[in-house]
């Protein structure tokens, strides 16, 4: 079975954005209040596995091993059977 | 006695040829650069070294795609056996990533690269790269644009009270001040330790200056005690190049 796990990695709550508070300045520059920016990434990956169970596995090994530093990172992920072309 | 270190290139790592070029002052040593694919056995070295540069174009995160090279798992190993291990900069993140050292390193908090002189408060004096010293304010050169030190306030707690925070960002009269701080690093972390202390990371480049030629040799004094690991003596001081 073909899946695609759409990870959205972001900085933990407690670890300073300094990326975020450089938009949020720039943002009000342009006129809008803006209170606060976090910024992160979406990392979409494309994968097989035997069946969902395995996916999810598969998910969460990527997630804490590779795509997300848990000592700075948090990471939520959307998992989905891909369809088929 | 000659001493063999590995100096481990990465794709877009820059600093090794700078590392072998400041070893080459230090007496009997031997510096030998190493793919990070072909690395795959460092037994036959005597320290190794991850120097800086943009391994992997800094990608995902500095080092993250690194730690998983055949170069870090070989790494690994040599520091499990207590085999000393120096990472600058990059080299540091690297460390870091692949779990060999405490903590992360972030963009800096002015969100500016920064390459300057600073200075660094030596905190440590029994790891292999610091000995004889302790206390002492070393001046050296950054380059970075993320060396911002950070860890969890347990984690911050645990390398403060088992003393492994081996180098501190301080002025020149040695003072911990918020101004000293190059990238805003919690407590003015410039480089750290695991618990055996064999295994030293930090973000400034020894290597940059190991010769008057490039304005300092306080980065000699750390790559030179590599000769005092095999046979407990070594030159403390800059002899300069016969």
């Amino acid at each position: 079975m073909r899946f695609t796990a759409t990870f959205h990695v972001r900085p933990k709550a407690e670890v300073r954005d300094p990326q975020g508070e450089a938009v949020s300045s720039a943002l009000r520059s342009l006129g809008v209040e803006v209170a606060s920016v976090r910024t992160g990434k979406e990392i979409v990956v494309t994968f097989d596995a035997a069946n969902t169970h395995k996916a999810d596995e598969a998910m969460r090994m990527m997630g804490n091993e590779l795509l997300a530093n848990p000592v700075i990172e948090e990471f939520s992920v959307d998992l989905k059977e891909a369809v088929s072309a | 006695m000659t001493t063999r270190v590995a100096l481990l290139r990465y794709p877009g790592t820059w600093s090794e040829r700078d590392f072998a070029h400041a070893f080459s002052l230090v007496p009997d040593v031997e510096t030998e650069i190493l793919w990070h694919e072909d690395a795959t056995d460092l037994s036959r070295f005597d320290a190794a070294i991850v120097p800086g540069g943009f391994s992997y174009g800094d990608y995902l995160r500095a080092g993250a795609i690194a730690k998983l090279s055949p170069a870090t798992k070989a790494l690994r190993r040599f520091a499990e056996d207590g085999r000393p291990v120096l990472g600058s900069c990059n080299g540091f993140q690297i460390l870091c990533e692949a779990g060999l050292l405490p903590g992360a390193l972030l963009r800096n908090a002015s969100l500016e690269y920064r390459c300057e002189w600073i200075h660094v408060r030596v905190e440590r004096e029994d790891t292999p790269w610091t000995r004889g010293l302790a206390g002492e304010v070393l001046r050296m050169p950054i380059g970075h644009g993320e060396g911002c030190f950070v860890a969890d306030a347990d984690t911050l707690a645990e390398i403060e009270s088992e003393g492994r925070v081996v180098f501190r960002y301080v002025d020149a009269k040695g003072a911990a001040t918020l101004e000293a701080n190059p990238n805003g690093a919690m407590a003015n972390i410039a480089g750290v330790c695991n618990p055996a202390g064999n295994v030293v990371g930090l973000m400034p480049h020894p290597e940059r200056c190991a010769e008057e030629l490039l304005g300092g040799t306080d980065g000699y004094r750390v790559l030179a005690n590599v000769t005092r690991m095999l046979v407990g003596t070594g030159p403390a001081l800059y002899r300069g190049k016969d």
